[in-house]
């Protein structure tokens, strides 16, 4: 009996420390994710963003730090969309499961939430869906995005529109009450005043509102020439199946962020068409670079033939994350925390999603972010000029 | 000439509602159960009718037809054989009964249908008629006439046949209405199938009108509970006249507070018609 209980010990230590060598050649990096709850589509974009930069990696051999290789292993905890819950998600994340680097929740509002968490413990931290300026405005040193301020957005749409659409005046701003579409919704109207278009209406809707038919009643009232509506996939398909409702039509319709998914395709038909909006990366855009993937078309190519369908920019994004800590970590030659941190900041590389460069604040500053339309079903780039696949056309009708 | 239009998009958003409530009403009035499975039988039906649009091309309208029969017969099997075995206990059990159920379901459907959003889009679609210059969408037109057909048919039902005398018989007083030889257990298990057929009747509606999720069951329940507490428990015109008032209150609400206030509204309408008229608009009083 006594033998017995010995071999056990002995063989539960020897699990132990095989499990502990084993660890030690394996970087772990923990992705809080709202894998349950509203946000559920959002975080499966990003696993499925992670997935793929964790498998090119290992499939190289892993990554290179010094003169040995490290395989890579994602840790997900599910935070079931609610935000406080991925903070904690996050604190476990490093203390319990010991992860090495992490990846942010999901969307301005969370990411800036459990910034404060991987600063205290210093850990390289990485948002891969964070584009607001107050995720960044804490003086933190460990927190590095992925997307450009939202004006990076805002402006260059404003441009095109004051240059081809010289009868649009008069702006309808409508936003939902959440970090980065308010946000995005507050530099919209920035944009707009700064070219003297008029705002003549700008308002919020609350999370979770399931009628805007008063809103756009209001809206259709002032005739706007350009219509700006913020939110996600569910608002955005509502919005647009509403403004059909009440027959509003405008030269200009631009949604932010849904139309990038087929999901807001699919769910609005040809309500789609010439809807326009931006995104910080499109398929369509052609880097070559350092990272694991080496360009934008190869990088392409490997997502559709896991999924079997185009990246969209938050899948994109994901992915950048991984091959962007990667960059970091082979250059540090250490998967020590500071130095990783260190050479994030100090990072200037192309990859497939774009130059890599971050500025003091820890935000990307060196992207270029498209402009599209949806056309016939598909978005259709018309800005940047270099990768440019159609015109702006004006006029969304019902 | 906005407010017309706002009064119009309040009246039809209020049929919208009165199908969400209608159903829930008599299952908590009558059963005095709390259904928390309500909103995801609302949004089973609506994925019945995408899929059967997407795949085999039913309109929504027909599959309306299907859903009463299946959601009928899925409500009575559920209360016959679990919820009547709880159905003498303290109200809090049946809800987490019902609680307990919801979250297998919704997660049932997040495999089978995956979290993406997704809207049913007719085409051509059903489009809009126009009043002058007061424009009303079709599909919600439809949901509203849904709403009121199945409710005057509830409403005959329940004054007309014998199992909806029984019905109201048992809502007064079950011990008297068993005692009058009425089968008490049947009788909780067609008025459960009742409500259930009418959160699946509304489904392939809501579908055309709403994108959904298997997680959108909530939003609804929470549009359902304000419903009933306006209109008054129990009462199937009531959930009708709660669905409008609601919906007008929401209307006009957004409209001079901003939208993001309508649901703000909407729960203080709550709390003071808890406050001041508890058993509800239409309800009677001293009834629960």
């Amino acid at each position: 009996m006594r033998n017995k209980r010995l071999l056990g010990a002995a063989l539960l230590a020897g699990v132990i420390a095989a499990g502990a060598a084993a660890a030690q050649d394996v970087i772990r990096v923990g992705a809080p994710l709202p894998i349950t709850g509203p946000l559920s589509p959002e975080a499966k974009k990003q696993q499925r963003g992670y997935d793929l930069w964790a498998e090119a990696a290992n499939r190289s051999g892993g990554i290179k730090v010094g003169s040995k290789r490290m395989k890579v292993e994602i840790v997900y905890v599910d935070y079931q969309s609610n935000t406080p819950r991925a903070v904690q998600a996050a604190e476990k994340l490093i203390t319990q499961d010991k992860v090495n680097f992490l990846f942010s929740p999901f969307g301005s509002g969370a990411a800036k939430a459990a910034s404060s968490v991987s600063e205290k413990y210093q850990v390289p931290t990485i948002a891969a869906t964070a584009s607001s300026a107050q995720v960044y405005d804490q003086g933190y040193k460990y927190l590095f995005g992925t997307f450009t301020p939202n004006d990076t957005l805002t402006e260059p749409l404003s441009d095109i529109v004051v240059r081809e659409a010289a009868g649009v005046k008069r702006v309808a701003i409508l936003a939902r009450n959440a970090l980065f579409p308010l946000a995005i919704a507050q530099e919209m109207e920035k944009s707009a005043k700064k070219r003297g278009l008029n705002v003549v209406y700008f308002e919020k809707y609350s999370i979770g509102t399931l009628d805007h038919a008063s809103a756009l009643s209001q809206i259709k009232s002032q005739s706007p020439h350009w219509i700006f509506a913020t939110g996600y996939t569910n608002d955005l398909i509502l919005l647009r199946k509403q403004m059909a409702d009440q027959r509003i039509d405008a030269p200009v319709v631009t949604m932010i962020a849904a139309p990038a998914y087929q999901e807001w395709i699919d769910g609005t038909g040809k309500l789609s068409q010439n809807v326009t909006s931006a995104a910080w990366w499109h398929p369509a855009v052609r880097y070559k670079g350092k990272d694991v993937f080496g360009s934008t078309e190869a990088y392409v190519k490997a997502f559709q033939a896991k999924y079997g369908a185009l990246p969209d920019y938050a899948e994109g994004s994901a992915s950048a994350a991984g091959a962007i800590l990667q960059l970091a970590i082979e250059k540090a030659g250490s998967i020590e925390r500071t130095k990783v941190r260190d050479a994030l900041a100090a990072m200037n590389e192309m990859t497939f999603w774009g130059r890599v460069q971050f500025g003091a604040n820890g935000q990307i500053t060196s992207l270029e972010p498209p402009v599209f339309q949806i056309q016939k079903g598909k978005p259709t780039v018309i800005h940047p000029k270099s990768i440019r696949q159609g015109e702006l056309q004006l006029g969304v009708s019902n | 000439m906005l407010y017309l239009q706002i009064l119009a998009n309040g009246l039809v958003l209020g049929g919208l509602y009165a199908c969400i409530a209608s159903g829930f009403s008599l299952v908590w009035g009558v059963l005095n159960v709390i259904n928390i499975l309500h909103g995801s039988f609302i949004v089973l039906g609506g994925y019945l009718a995408y899929f059967a649009y997407v795949n085999a091309g039913i309109h929504p309208f027909l599959s309306i037809l299907i859903a009463i029969p299946a959601f009928f017969a899925i409500g009575y099997a559920l209360q016959r054989l679990m919820i009547n075995r709880i159905i003498a206990a303290p109200v809090l059990l049946t809800l987490t009964l019902t609680f307990g159920l919801d979250l297998m379901l919704s997660n049932g459907m997040i495999l089978a249908f995956t979290a993406d959003f997704r809207k049913l889009v007719l085409e051509p679609p059903l489009g809009t008629l126009a009043f002058g210059a007061v424009v009303l969408p079709i599909d919600r037109l439809a949901a509203m006439l849904l709403a009121l057909a199945l409710t005057g048919m509830l409403y005959l039902i329940l004054s007309r046949s014998r199992i909806g005398r029984a019905i109201v018989a048992v809502r007064m007083d079950r011990e008297a209405a068993a005692l009058m030889g009425v089968d008490v257990k049947r009788i909780y298990a067609a008025t459960f199938g009742l409500g259930a057929m009418m959160a699946g009747a509304s489904g392939p509606l809501l579908v055309m009108i709403f994108p959904i999720s298997p997680l959108g069951g909530p939003a609804y329940l929470g549009k359902a509970f304000v419903i009933c507490v306006l209109g008054g428990l129990g009462s199937v015109p009531g959930a009708m006249i709660g669905g409008l008032v609601l919906g007008v209150v929401e209307s006009f609400g957004s409209l001079w507070f901003g939208p993001e206030h309508a649901i703000t509204l909407s729960f203080s309408l709550l709390i003071l018609m808890l406050l001041f008229r508890p058993h509800g608009l239409l309800g009677r009083k001293g009834y629960e």
